[in-house]
């Protein structure tokens, strides 16, 4: 009966750590096909767009890129900062040396082929743009 | 009336010396009428003249940077070949206006209105090897005698990031200390036009700000993302002073003394965030060692050097939620020197400074284009005390345009630091602060 017990409690656990880590992003995330990640963990994908991680496996700088004001909720699911904060973040790092602030599109379409002609880009695109020259990123 | 201003026995110690306390006290040269004046006369000329220019520089320098930034909100990127990285180029612009209804603060005449309250930014950064950045910005500012429209390079460093963990930037670079020492003087990264000024003096950036040296940062995982984690940045190098900085005026402005030279020195910190598993939340630490600071200063012909070690120790916690920002610093610092003169019958002095300061912040976004934030901060030191309630409004009229307006309701004048402008002060004095700037960025 024990192990049982034990083995169940097991399950409800990880269970629940797979809950906690899943991230159910209103987008999609998208990258330079230089890019040779084909999947992010969601904490990876927030060490991303929080600075923490700059530069891809091989080298190649990241270069984050947003779309204001469209992609608002899926940039809070991914950082935890509204789009607001996230500028303010941003600035704050580029003005003091610490860091080169997210290039910006002004609708999905200019997103997805600024991300396409730079290498080392990512993004967070409407789930319904039409991902052309780039790479699906999934997030585990 | 010159003689008022100088008092009738006065010789200027330089004239450099003479130019800075020219553009501090008067107004117009007119002061200076009579024989005994005619050099000075001709001195304050030679400044209004310099002044004018700078002044005219800076219109233009805002107007440049505002149209740059009118014509394109992103950054501009200048690609050089289809096989060399692109440069990527930002730049600020910012613009204040301060009225205070008694004494003369940060700025000269703030008791009649000032816009002595200014800061330009352009900075360019590009990544030309595998893992590595390189960074430099040029800096202007004017903040009442500090500054002075003399433009300098603010940063210029190289950064190498071996992985998340460990990175190395050397060169010239910002120090990072608090919430908001390396960004001080960026009026877009926050909500308020003046920080709690305890803690983030507008007119100590050359002994605050920055260093030449070298820097080892990185962010540390605690065991598993649940528990957060560490983000570092140790430092060591020299800080440079300047000749018109806040260090140097704060001296000019006690009208005792005039400030001879002014020593670089040695500076060694590093601050540390624990960003925790809670979204928005992080503490931090940091402390700050400038050894062996000197200068000297000339008063009635004596010379007097003196030198010093200052220890800073910054404690911060900021909560980002929802459109909430709650943040909180305390800050102690310490310094401890020793005087000699020039003349031998004069013994050896010392002296110790320990202030205090500490804040509260909030501050709330309504919509992406309308924050409104408060502050109370206090300041003390040996009797001395500052205290400041400031409320806030930011508007951001475009992406690239920014106004803010702020009223200070203070008691207390411990942070004047200028006994020339504000003869009679007094610990029991209530007084207000309205402060508006305007910002451009691109």
């Amino acid at each position: 009966m024990k192990p049982t017990l034990k083995k169940l409690g097991l399950v409800f656990v990880l269970a629940g750590v797979a809950a906690f880590r899943a991230l159910a992003l209103d987008g999609v995330v998208i990258a330079n096909s230089s890019v040779a990640a084909d999947s992010l963990t969601a904490d990876a994908l927030k060490d991303i767009y929080t600075g923490k991680t700059k530069y891809w496996d091989g080298g190649q700088a990241i270069v984050i890129a947003v779309l204001p004001d469209k992609t608002d909720a899926a940039l809070q699911q991914a950082c935890g900062m509204d789009s607001s904060s996230f500028k303010t973040f941003w600035q704050r790092l580029a003005f003091s040396g610490r860091g080169q602030e997210p290039k910006r599109a002004d609708d999905a379409a200019g997103l997805v082929a600024l991300v396409s002609s730079t290498k080392g880009a990512i993004a967070i695109v409407p789930a319904d743009a039409a991902l052309n020259g780039v790479k699906k990123i999934d997030i585990k | 009336m010159a003689d008022s201003l100088f008092g009738q026995d006065y010789e200027p110690a330089g004239q450099a010396q003479l130019e800075v306390t020219v553009r501090a006290r008067s107004a117009s040269c007119a002061v200076f009428s009579g024989h005994k004046w005619r050099q000075q006369k001709q001195i304050c000329k030679t400044t209004m003249k310099k002044h004018t220019k700078k002044e005219t520089k800076k219109v233009l320098l805002t107007a440049a940077l505002g149209a740059a930034a009118a014509c394109n909100t992103h950054a501009y990127d200048l690609t050089l070949g289809t096989n060399i990285p692109p440069i990527t180029v930002h730049g600020t612009a910012s613009q204040g206006y301060l009225l205070s209804s008694d004494y003369n603060y940060l700025a000269n005449d703030t008791k009649n209105g000032s816009f002595q309250f200014s800061e330009f930014g352009l900075n360019v950064s590009m990544n030309p090897f595998p893992r590595t950045r390189v960074a430099v910005q040029g800096f202007d500012f004017d903040v009442g005698n500090a500054g002075q429209y003399d433009p300098f390079l603010d940063y210029a460093l190289i950064e190498y990031t071996f992985n998340d963990k460990v990175g190395l930037r050397a060169g010239r670079i910002r120090r990072p200390a608090g919430i908001y020492n390396d960004i001080q003087d960026i009026d877009l990264a926050r909500t308020f036009v003046l920080l709690p000024q305890g803690m983030y003096d507008a007119r100590w950036r050359d002994w605050s700000a920055g260093l030449d040296g070298a820097e080892v940062f990185g962010d540390i995982q605690l065991p598993t993302h649940k528990l957060g984690d560490i983000s570092y940045a140790f430092y060591a190098g020299q800080v440079e002073m300047q000749e018109n900085g806040g260090i140097a005026r704060y001296i000019d402005g006690t009208g005792m003394a005039m400030v001879s030279t002014l020593d670089d020195c040695p500076a060694y910190g590093g601050q540390l965030w624990y960003n925790t598993p809670v979204d928005g939340l992080r503490f931090g630490a940091s402390i700050s060692y400038l050894a062996n600071f000197g200068f000297t200063v000339s008063s009635g012909g004596v010379l007097a050097h003196s030198i010093g070690d200052s220890l800073t120790q910054q404690y911060s916690a900021e909560y980002l939620w929802k459109n909430w920002t709650f943040q909180a610093e305390f800050q102690t610092y310490d310094y401890t020197g020793k005087t000699h003169y020039s003349l031998s019958f004069i013994p050896e002095g010392s002296s110790n400074d320990n202030p205090d300061s500490w804040y509260g912040a909030v501050s709330y976004r309504f919509n992406k284009h309308v924050q409104a934030g408060t502050y109370y901060s206090a300041w003390v030191d040996a009797g001395q005390k500052q205290n400041d309630i400031a409320v806030s409004l930011r508007l951001d009229l475009t992406d690239w345009w920014v106004f803010k307006v702020e009223g200070h309701a203070i008691e207390g004048t411990g942070l004047l630091r200028d006994m020339v402008d504000n003869p009679h002060t007094s610990n029991n004095s209530y007084w207000y602060m309205l402060a508006v700037k305007t910002t451009f960025s691109f």
